[in-house]
């Protein structure tokens, strides 16, 4: 469907490294990367707003790299919706029509669709400042999607929204691609949102590409210390490798994992919501087990981060505030927690 | 002795030559200034600050100095002055050289007015247009003019205010035709104050309404 071929953007500050990235029909994709790796740069790149140094640009089987970017088909969504102020809802979702020669009456039968879809039918003829932020992205979306574009993009489409509509918008963005089946390229920094929404994906940064793949692949097995913790990820540690066993490096902690480790991996990863308090009486099904106590107690907004020591050494564990609760847990108690061995990743 | 000198011929033609030549001063800068200002808002051109000092010029040396430098242009001994002659355009005396000069000073006030209206509309809306398949230009009449038009006629009216009040350039390249600042300098210096006064009164009254118009318009650019 769209395909980036040996990439490169150079910029006097920054460039964007030999990218090769294939997304299929249907897919919803994101480039994932902290502030400032190049994601939003090479949606320009792919919008045909900043030329590429070199590389190609497929875009189903055609070669689009220096086409101009109204001839693309590719549209986009903007983190501040950048809708026109000028216009009011169904000027702004109207706009692209004349361009496509799309037939007036399949035309408004898209709108009707959208504007029903989207939840716009009371607001059509308002101005953008009258609109929330919710609102705004919707018309936006709606915009966008009226000219049947060939890949959509979405630039960071949470980070201007409140918690209350960012929920909302999720669903809403679900639903689309679900129903409408469109290609869409989402650039975030929050993997929990990359999780919910899309299916493939690319890790970024500095302008290059760490890891890429399903994301499912790319949550449960980072391949980076980088990723591993963009991911969320913690408890990320070097190991030493004996005789197939894994232990953490100048530590006498050995760790029980479900998989062969590598021999070219150095570093290991455990979640901290997969590190869990055992009862006595339990099975032995968990393989890692730790007598320790409980180091401190630290505030990660709704939840708990918790500093479980044994020996000379810390694991970071996350747990609801009831957990602790229910637990009677305090700093300094005794306790016997682990981790199973499907939850040590190493690389 | 205000309406004795609103019927004199010659301060009827020196007041409209005065606003005339203005207006056409700021309608040739909304020509010219416009895509001059667009370029120095939205691209990252080479020398871009020198050039925005050479617009700036004219508003920090002195008039006469203006007057002298476009004489000197103008004139058979330079190669603009020659190529102008020979496609017969006068400077030195003539309507032209007075629009010229009013242009010349003029321009800074509009060039800067539209400038800032167009960084004030964000990359990313004419960016989001040609995503939905408008062309540059297009995007430019649909989306960029509708949001700075009242920087534009701001621009031109603050551009032909300044042509207005302008002389001591246009003494230089123009003495004749005379324009209403000249016809009550050459009044004050050859009769005196009584009968340079109710010239400058005319001039000051339409400056005045000017303004007005000026500030209502500046007030709904806020808005």
């Amino acid at each position: 469907m769209i395909h980036l071929k040996n990439i490169n953007l150079t910029l006097p500050s920054f460039a964007l490294k030999d990218i090769n990235l294939h997304i299929q029909k249907n897919d919803f994709f994101s480039i994932i990367g902290p502030t400032g790796s190049g994601k939003s740069l090479l949606l320009e790149g792919i919008m045909g707003l900043i030329p590429f140094s070199s590389g190609n640009l497929i875009l189903e089987k055609k070669d689009i790299t220096t086409l101009a970017v109204e001839k693309r088909n590719i549209a986009i969504v903007y983190q501040d919706f950048a809708l026109f102020p000028h216009l009011n809802v169904s000027q702004n979702i109207f706009y692209g029509v004349p361009y496509h020669k799309i037939p007036k009456q399949t035309a408004q039968k898209k709108f009707d669709s959208l504007v029903s879809t989207l939840g716009l039918e009371k607001i059509t003829k308002r101005f953008p400042t009258n609109l929330s932020g919710g609102e705004k992205q919707r018309v936006a979306l709606a915009r966008s999607l009226i000219i049947n574009p060939n890949v959509l993009l979405l630039d960071e489409p949470f980070s201007a929204l409140d918690p209350v509509f960012h929920e909302e918008a999720k669903l809403f963005l679900k639903k689309i691609h679900e129903e409408l089946g469109i290609t869409i390229i989402m650039v975030s920094h929050n993997f929990s949102d990359v999780l919910y929404l899309a299916n493939k994906g690319a890790v970024i940064k500095n302008g290059s590409v760490m890891q890429k793949g399903e994301i499912i692949s790319i949550f449960e097995h980072p391949n980076s210390k980088f990723t591993a913790a963009f991911v969320g990820m913690k408890n990320i540690h070097p190991i030493c490798i004996q005789n197939g066993k894994l232990a953490i490096k100048n530590n006498n902690i050995r760790i029980i994992t479900s998989h062969k480790p590598s021999k070219t991996d150095n570093t290991m990863g455990i979640r901290p919501e997969e590190i869990s308090l055992i009862a006595s009486s339990s099975s032995y099904t968990v393989k890692n087990r730790f007598h320790g106590k409980i180091k401190s107690i630290t505030s990660n907004g709704i939840f708990l981060l918790v500093h479980l020591q044994t020996q000379n050494f810390q694991f970071e564990a996350i747990w609801p505030r009831s957990y602790l609760r229910d637990h009677n847990l305090d700093i300094g108690k005794i306790v016997t927690f682990g981790f199973h061995a499907e939850s040590v990743h190493t690389f | 002795m205000l309406i004795e000198t609103i019927k004199d011929k010659d301060v009827v033609n020196a007041i409209a030559r005065s606003i005339s030549l203005s207006f056409s001063a700021g309608i040739l800068a909304f020509l010219m200034g416009t895509p001059l200002a667009y370029l120095l808002a939205r691209k990252n051109i080479i020398g871009k600050k020198i050039i925005e000092g050479i617009i700036d010029l004219p508003i920090m040396i002195p008039h006469p100095v203006v007057g002298i430098a476009i004489l000197s242009l103008a004139g058979r001994n330079h190669p603009i002055g020659r190529f102008l002659s020979d496609v017969g355009i006068q400077i030195m005396g003539t309507r032209t050289g007075i629009l010229c000069v009013l242009l010349f000073v003029g321009l800074p006030f509009y060039v800067n007015t539209v400038k800032a209206g167009f960084e004030s509309v964000p990359v990313r809306l004419e960016n989001a247009s040609r995503t939905l398949g408008a062309g540059a230009f297009t995007t430019f009449m649909r989306i960029t003019f509708p949001l700075t038009w009242r920087h534009m006629i701001l621009g031109i009216i603050m551009c032909t205010a300044r042509a207005i009040s302008e002389f001591g350039a246009v003494v230089i390249v123009a003495y004749h035709p005379m324009t209403a600042p000249v016809m009550i300098y050459e009044r004050f210096t050859a009769y005196g104050l009584k009968y340079s006064q109710p010239i400058a009164v005319w001039l000051i009254i339409i400056s005045f309404i000017m303004f007005v118009i000026l500030r209502m318009l500046s007030k709904s650019i806020k808005q």
